[in-house]
């Protein structure tokens, strides 16, 4: 079932999904787009081509706060958070982001572990995954094609758009996103000739070349265990790196977090907050002892967890190719140069 | 007069190639290619060898005197500056974080240097107003002489015409994007302190979680420590991946205390830093 309406009407359908639940889309902001909740119909904005912070903070928050208390009192009157969630509707996700929700689930919920708040939030929201136009050159900094995502992939989405000039197409690809279509009233049928384009839109971009190709997930693995020792490597690859966090924030598949007990005058909350391997503190021991003093331990680190221990435990990647760590960098540190050079040309051919 | 990229560039290789093969230092902190041609990253030249990915061209702003507390003391370094770095040198010297004997300075005459993200030219906003290194022992280039010359305060002008409560509605609405990445700390060649405050958890000074107050306290407490030593880079506000404008309060804090104490940071190796050095007739109009 492929429905249409129009970029114009789109403060018309925002405004339909508020009434509905919690609106979670891309607004314009100073330093470029990111997913808010949207509290005016009118700030949807479509016309973008990512966000700075991934799509993940609307299933991991940057601060989500666990237990309140006061301080001098009893534990017993501590209380737990509750989360009221309402359906939430996440307007407008890149095909790389969604994939990057099935790399996060594994961690939240796939291990047997379950993760309350991941869980819920998962369970009460509805994707609206939005294809990259591929009419525009695609951003120097990205390669999720070479990760097998394509430019206008369905897939992990719950209603899917396309966006044609002023034409807006939505399919539904699951139950729940046809479950929530049914009560739209506005969207219309699309006609044949859009159902072709759709349909031939989302093929074209499994063609649709970001920076490299072919890549043997394997041999990466391997090609990491090899070099783990090598500091010199690490030492050049790390040469410029400010070891700031910028680039684990804004990764959609890293998931480290602190658990701290702020305190405010007598209010304390217990909450998590994100943290980033590549902060000197990240793995500071209680003894004072701190087994990653240096920048290439923690580079290293947050390289290899993504492309060679997390394909040893879960098979996969942890990285989807958005190319965010290494446009929002200050010093231009690629991690797929990176990888590149780890594997030297075994595997790879450049395009 | 119009500065030549690639002449630069030719000359960093040229002397970086001559150092290390007389081994007079044993690394060059310079400019390398990075991913494409408008991301060029900072790149440290080991060999004689590996001078060829040295690169110079008008998006290399880093400033790579923040690179030179990483290596241990007594390392000999050549380091590529423009104006700004080698007032980071000379206040890292001050500071005697690093010695002069120890640095070879590779001084980069030059304007017209943009933001990589924004493309605007960074002159008038950061870089101190100045093109020609204040210090330097080998010039890749012939002094800029003639380009007009922008106070590094000019942009100042809208920030102070406001109110105090405009102010603080301006920073609040600012701090309040900050993410806490600490990217502006990280791209600081003045911020070497191990831990910073905001790391410390015995005291602890602020929240690690980014909400208002805890922002506030580390911009403010940052900004502070920052008190006649920023030299006006500009690293932190071009770090910052939400655009929060930190020259801003910088400037405003560097031109205070140039008006107060007649000096500004990192402009002699003779001086010491304002707020460290005591004199009879400092200023006491703080106290009026």
């Amino acid at each position: 079932m492929l429905k249409k309406t129009t970029i114009d009407k789109l403060p018309e359908l925002a405004a339909a999904l508020m009434e509905k639940g919690t609106l979670v889309a891309p607004i314009k902001e100073d330093a470029g787009f990111n997913f808010r909740e949207i509290t005016d119909a009118k700030q949807v904005d479509l016309i973008f081509h990512n966000t700075i912070i991934s799509p993940k903070s609307a299933f991991f928050p940057q601060m989500e706060d666990f237990v309140r208390y006061q301080t001098g009192k009893s534990i017993l009157e501590a209380a737990p958070v509750e989360l009221n969630l309402k359906p939430t509707f996440l307007f407008g996700v890149r095909p790389c982001d969604v994939k990057s929700f099935q790399i996060m689930d594994i961690h939240f919920s796939g291990t047997g572990v379950v993760d309350p708040y991941w869980q819920k939030r998962r369970e009460a929201t509805t994707i609206f995954g939005f294809a990259f136009d591929m009419n525009e050159a695609a951003d120097a900094a990205e390669f999720y094609h070479t990760l097998g995502i394509g430019a206008a992939d369905p897939e992990g989405s719950d209603i899917f758009m396309v966006r044609k000039d002023d034409i807006l197409m939505l399919k539904v690809i699951t139950p729940k996103g046809e479950k929530l279509m049914a009560g739209l009233s506005f969207p219309t049928d699309a006609s044949a000739d859009e159902i072709k384009y759709f349909d031939d839109y989302i093929a074209k971009g499994h063609d649709y070349k970001t920076r490299y190709t072919c890549v043997d997930t394997e041999a990466i693995a391997r090609e990491f265990e090899s070099i783990f020792d090598n500091s010199d490597f690490w030492t050049k690859i790390s040469d410029a790196c400010l070891s700031c966090g910028v680039c684990t924030f804004v990764c959609p598949t890293c998931y480290c977090f602190d658990i701290c007990d702020e305190t405010l005058f007598s209010q304390g909350t217990r909450r998590r907050v994100w943290d980033a391997c590549m902060f000197t503190d990240f793995t500071l021991e209680a003894s004072g002892h701190n087994p990653r003093t240096k920048v290439y331990q923690r580079l290293r680190q947050k390289v290899c967890h993504k492309y060679s221990y997390h394909i040893r435990k879960y098979g996969v990647i942890s990285c989807v190719g958005c190319g965010r760590c290494t446009r929002y960098c200050p010093v231009n540190i690629d991690i797929f140069s990176i990888v590149e050079e780890a594997v030297k040309a075994k595997w790879y051919k450049r395009l | 007069m119009v500065i030549s990229f690639k002449q630069i560039e030719e000359k960093l290789k040229t002397e970086a190639k001559r150092l290390l093969g007389e081994s007079q230092v044993s690394i060059v902190l310079a400019y390398g290619k990075g991913y494409d041609e408008n991301h060029p990253m900072p790149y440290v030249a080991r060999n004689p060898s590996d001078v060829d990915n040295i690169v110079f061209n008008e998006y290399c702003n880093y400033n790579l005197a923040r690179y030179l507390v990483r290596y241990p003391a007594g390392t000999k370094i050549a380091v590529a500056v423009k104006a700004a770095d080698s007032r980071a040198v000379i206040q890292l010297i001050q500071e005697e974080k690093v010695k002069r004997e120890d640095l070879v300075l590779l001084g980069i005459p030059v304007y017209g240097m943009k933001n990589p993200k924004t493309h605007e030219i960074i002159d008038g906003k950061t870089t101190g107003g100045l093109y020609n290194p204040v210090l330097y022992d080998i010039l890749l280039g012939d002094e800029v002489h003639g380009q007009a010359i922008q106070s590094p305060y000019d942009v100042l002008a809208a920030y102070e015409s406001m109110d105090k409560e405009a102010r603080f509605a301006f920073w609040k609405k600012e701090f309040d994007k900050c993410i806490r990445c600490y990217a502006c700390r990280k791209a600081c060649p003045m911020c070497y302190c191990d831990p910073c405050f905001i790391d410390q958890t015995k005291p602890k000074w602020g929240d690690k979680s980014p909400q208002s107050h805890g922002n506030l306290m580390y911009h403010l407490t940052r900004f502070h420590h920052l008190a006649g030593r920023c030299i006006d880079c500009g690293e932190c506000s071009r770090a910052c991946p939400v655009d929060i404008p930190l020259y801003l309060f910088h400037k405003k804090v560097a031109k205070a205390c140039e008006e107060m104490f007649g000096q500004a940071a990192g402009m002699s190796i003779e001086d010491k830093p304002a707020l460290v050095n005591f004199r009879v007739d400092d200023s006491d109009k703080f106290l009026e």
